[in-house]
Protein backbone atom coordinates (compact mmCIF):
# COMPACT_ATOMS: atom_id res chain seq x y z
CA UNK A 1 0.00 0.00 0.00
CA UNK A 2 1.56 3.04 -0.97
CA UNK A 3 0.37 6.87 -0.38
CA UNK A 4 1.76 9.83 -2.41
CA UNK A 5 1.28 13.31 -0.95
CA UNK A 6 2.07 16.01 -3.62
CA UNK A 7 2.65 19.42 -1.51
CA UNK A 8 3.71 23.08 -1.75
CA UNK A 9 7.13 24.08 -3.27
CA UNK A 10 8.05 20.60 -5.29
CA UNK A 11 7.87 18.43 -1.98
CA UNK A 12 6.56 14.43 -2.50
CA UNK A 13 5.87 12.78 -0.01
CA UNK A 14 5.57 8.50 -0.28
CA UNK A 15 3.89 6.88 2.52
CA UNK A 16 3.74 2.82 2.80
CA UNK A 17 5.78 0.51 0.71
CA UNK A 18 7.13 1.06 -3.09
CA UNK A 19 7.29 -2.41 -4.73
CA UNK A 20 6.74 -3.71 -7.88
CA UNK A 21 2.71 -3.75 -7.29
CA UNK A 22 2.65 0.00 -6.43
CA UNK A 23 5.54 1.40 -8.67
CA UNK A 24 3.47 1.88 -11.73
CA UNK A 25 0.78 4.05 -9.08
CA UNK A 26 3.90 6.27 -7.91
CA UNK A 27 5.19 6.32 -11.75
CA UNK A 28 2.06 7.73 -13.08
CA UNK A 29 1.66 9.85 -9.86
CA UNK A 30 5.32 11.68 -10.46
CA UNK A 31 5.36 12.04 -13.98
CA UNK A 32 3.80 15.06 -14.52
CA UNK A 33 5.42 17.03 -11.86
CA UNK A 34 8.07 19.19 -13.14
CA UNK A 35 11.48 19.80 -10.97
CA UNK A 36 12.92 20.87 -8.47
CA UNK A 37 11.73 18.12 -6.45
CA UNK A 38 12.10 17.14 -2.74
CA UNK A 39 10.87 12.97 -2.39
CA UNK A 40 10.32 12.97 1.25
CA UNK A 41 10.59 9.03 2.44
CA UNK A 42 10.49 9.71 5.96
CA UNK A 43 7.36 7.66 5.90
CA UNK A 44 8.26 4.97 3.38
CA UNK A 45 8.63 1.84 5.18
CA UNK A 46 9.97 -0.72 2.41
CA UNK A 47 11.67 -0.29 -1.29
CA UNK A 48 12.90 -2.72 -3.16
CA UNK A 49 14.16 -2.08 -7.13
CA UNK A 50 11.05 -1.84 -8.95
CA UNK A 51 10.57 1.27 -6.78
CA UNK A 52 14.50 2.12 -6.64
CA UNK A 53 13.90 1.89 -10.72
CA UNK A 54 10.64 4.83 -10.47
CA UNK A 55 13.10 7.01 -7.96
CA UNK A 56 16.00 6.68 -10.77
CA UNK A 57 13.63 7.58 -13.71
CA UNK A 58 12.09 10.52 -12.17
CA UNK A 59 15.51 12.03 -11.74
CA UNK A 60 16.73 11.23 -14.72
CA UNK A 61 13.64 12.93 -16.50
CA UNK A 62 14.35 15.88 -14.33
CA UNK A 63 17.70 16.10 -14.75
CA UNK A 64 17.42 16.33 -17.73
CA UNK A 65 14.45 19.18 -17.84
CA UNK A 66 17.31 20.81 -16.16
CA UNK A 67 15.27 20.57 -12.78
CA UNK A 68 17.13 20.01 -9.39
CA UNK A 69 16.13 16.09 -7.40
CA UNK A 70 16.79 15.28 -3.87
CA UNK A 71 15.75 12.60 -1.81
CA UNK A 72 14.94 13.61 2.11
CA UNK A 73 14.69 11.41 5.07
CA UNK A 74 15.60 8.04 4.52
CA UNK A 75 14.59 5.31 7.02
CA UNK A 76 17.51 3.00 7.90
CA UNK A 77 15.88 -0.41 5.21
CA UNK A 78 14.93 2.21 2.79
CA UNK A 79 19.10 3.79 2.84
CA UNK A 80 20.47 0.12 2.64
CA UNK A 81 18.62 -0.18 -0.43
CA UNK A 82 20.35 2.52 -2.36
CA UNK A 83 23.55 1.84 -1.23
CA UNK A 84 22.76 -1.64 -2.49
CA UNK A 85 21.60 -0.13 -5.57
CA UNK A 86 24.87 2.16 -5.90
CA UNK A 87 22.86 5.49 -5.65
CA UNK A 88 24.10 7.09 -2.44
CA UNK A 89 26.83 8.90 -4.48
CA UNK A 90 24.53 9.48 -7.26
CA UNK A 91 22.57 12.32 -6.06
CA UNK A 92 21.69 14.30 -3.45
CA UNK A 93 20.71 11.80 -0.01
CA UNK A 94 19.66 14.05 3.02
CA UNK B 1 5.90 -23.12 6.52
CA UNK B 2 5.07 -23.45 2.91
CA UNK B 3 2.30 -21.60 1.09
CA UNK B 4 1.62 -21.36 -2.57
CA UNK B 5 1.01 -17.86 -4.24
CA UNK B 6 -0.95 -16.80 -7.46
CA UNK B 7 2.07 -15.88 -10.12
CA UNK B 8 0.65 -12.21 -10.33
CA UNK B 9 2.06 -9.10 -8.44
CA UNK B 10 -1.10 -8.77 -6.59
CA UNK B 11 0.49 -11.47 -4.45
CA UNK B 12 3.29 -9.30 -3.03
CA UNK B 13 1.11 -8.47 0.37
CA UNK B 14 0.34 -11.75 0.81
CA UNK B 15 3.86 -12.79 0.51
CA UNK B 16 5.12 -9.86 2.86
CA UNK B 17 2.32 -10.97 5.58
CA UNK B 18 3.60 -14.72 4.76
CA UNK B 19 7.25 -13.53 6.37
CA UNK B 20 5.55 -11.60 9.06
CA UNK B 21 4.05 -14.88 10.09
CA UNK B 22 6.87 -17.15 9.65
CA UNK B 23 8.99 -14.57 12.21
CA UNK B 24 6.38 -14.05 14.69
CA UNK B 25 5.70 -18.27 14.68
CA UNK B 26 9.55 -18.36 14.97
CA UNK B 27 9.98 -15.67 18.05
CA UNK B 28 12.34 -13.69 15.67
CA UNK B 29 12.27 -10.11 15.39
CA UNK B 30 10.01 -7.88 13.28
CA UNK B 31 13.48 -6.40 11.87
CA UNK B 32 14.23 -9.19 10.30
CA UNK B 33 11.63 -8.66 7.12
CA UNK B 34 12.81 -6.20 5.56
CA UNK B 35 15.67 -8.53 3.96
CA UNK B 36 13.20 -11.64 3.47
CA UNK B 37 11.05 -9.18 2.34
CA UNK B 38 13.35 -7.76 -0.55
CA UNK B 39 14.46 -11.71 -1.35
CA UNK B 40 11.15 -12.67 -1.82
CA UNK B 41 9.89 -9.80 -3.74
CA UNK B 42 13.00 -9.46 -6.14
CA UNK B 43 12.43 -13.65 -6.90
CA UNK B 44 8.94 -13.75 -7.49
CA UNK B 45 8.93 -10.85 -9.77
CA UNK B 46 11.86 -12.26 -11.31
CA UNK B 47 9.85 -14.97 -12.10
CA UNK B 48 6.88 -13.05 -13.54
CA UNK B 49 9.17 -11.56 -15.62
CA UNK B 50 11.64 -14.07 -17.58
CA UNK B 51 9.51 -17.70 -16.38
CA UNK B 52 6.24 -19.37 -17.79
CA UNK B 53 5.34 -21.87 -15.71
CA UNK B 54 2.06 -22.82 -14.03
CA UNK B 55 -0.10 -20.56 -12.03
CA UNK B 56 1.48 -20.97 -8.88
CA UNK B 57 4.56 -20.77 -6.77
CA UNK B 58 5.62 -22.11 -3.75
CA UNK B 59 7.20 -20.71 -0.97
CA UNK B 60 8.94 -22.66 1.99
CA UNK B 61 10.61 -20.96 4.49
CA UNK B 62 12.41 -22.83 7.02
CA UNK B 63 15.31 -21.74 10.23
CA UNK B 64 17.95 -23.56 11.47
CA UNK B 65 18.91 -21.91 14.45
CA UNK B 66 19.78 -18.24 13.26
CA UNK B 67 20.22 -19.26 9.59
CA UNK B 68 16.51 -18.64 7.50
CA UNK B 69 15.93 -21.01 4.23
CA UNK B 70 14.48 -18.98 1.51
CA UNK B 71 13.21 -21.57 -1.37
CA UNK B 72 10.68 -20.73 -4.39
CA UNK B 73 9.79 -23.17 -6.50
CA UNK B 74 7.83 -22.94 -9.97
CA UNK B 75 5.82 -25.82 -11.41
CA UNK B 76 5.68 -26.41 -15.31
CA UNK B 77 8.65 -24.36 -16.01
CA UNK B 78 9.57 -24.72 -19.79
CA UNK B 79 13.39 -23.69 -19.06
CA UNK B 80 15.96 -23.20 -16.51
CA UNK B 81 16.27 -19.61 -15.11
CA UNK B 82 19.50 -19.94 -12.61
CA UNK B 83 19.91 -15.84 -11.58
CA UNK B 84 23.79 -17.28 -9.86
CA UNK B 85 24.53 -17.09 -13.74
CA UNK B 86 22.76 -13.85 -14.56
CA UNK B 87 25.65 -11.15 -14.81
CA UNK B 88 26.11 -8.30 -12.15
CA UNK B 89 25.10 -4.70 -13.62
CA UNK B 90 27.42 -2.08 -13.66
CA UNK B 91 26.70 0.13 -10.22
CA UNK B 92 30.22 2.22 -11.49
CA UNK B 93 27.88 3.74 -14.56
CA UNK B 94 26.42 7.02 -14.21
CA UNK B 95 23.14 6.86 -13.91
CA UNK B 96 22.14 7.87 -17.31
CA UNK B 97 24.32 5.30 -18.80
CA UNK B 98 23.09 2.33 -16.69
CA UNK B 99 21.01 0.01 -18.42
CA UNK B 100 17.61 -0.74 -16.72
CA UNK B 101 17.33 -4.61 -15.05
CA UNK B 102 19.44 -6.47 -13.16
CA UNK B 103 18.61 -4.73 -10.23
CA UNK B 104 16.98 -6.67 -8.44
CA UNK B 105 19.25 -9.94 -8.83
CA UNK B 106 22.22 -8.28 -7.36
CA UNK B 107 20.05 -7.27 -4.35
CA UNK B 108 19.50 -10.71 -3.77
CA UNK B 109 23.33 -11.15 -4.45
CA UNK B 110 23.68 -8.57 -1.31
CA UNK B 111 21.44 -9.89 0.83
CA UNK B 112 21.93 -13.85 1.04
CA UNK B 113 24.41 -16.08 2.28
CA UNK B 114 24.46 -18.42 -0.32
CA UNK B 115 22.09 -18.89 -3.18
CA UNK B 116 21.63 -22.48 -4.60
CA UNK B 117 19.32 -23.29 -8.00
CA UNK B 118 17.98 -26.53 -9.13
CA UNK B 119 16.02 -27.18 -12.34
CA UNK B 120 14.64 -30.75 -11.98
CA UNK B 121 11.37 -32.67 -13.86
CA UNK B 122 10.12 -28.83 -15.04
CA UNK B 123 10.57 -27.75 -11.48
CA UNK B 124 12.79 -24.29 -10.67
CA UNK B 125 14.37 -23.63 -7.54
CA UNK B 126 16.14 -20.35 -5.60
CA UNK B 127 16.91 -21.61 -2.71
CA UNK B 128 18.34 -18.54 -0.44
CA UNK B 129 20.17 -18.98 2.92
CA UNK B 130 20.38 -16.06 5.23
CA UNK B 131 21.65 -15.26 8.76
CA UNK B 132 19.18 -13.47 10.95
CA UNK B 133 18.87 -11.87 14.45
CA UNK B 134 17.89 -14.58 16.75
CA UNK B 135 16.39 -12.13 19.01
CA UNK B 136 12.37 -11.04 19.37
Amino acid sequence: MLEIQVENEGRVRLKGRLDAASAPKAREALRPLKGPMALDMSDLEYISSAGIGVVVETYKRLHGEGGGFRVLNLRPGVRAVFRYAGLEQMFAIE
Amino acid sequence: MERRFQRDLSSLPELSRFVEEFLSRQGLAPSNAYDLDLILEELFTNVLKYSSGTDEVAVRLTRDDSTITIALSEFGAAKAYDITLAPEPDLTRPLAERPVGGLGIHMVRKLADTIRYEYKDRVSTTTITKKVSPNA
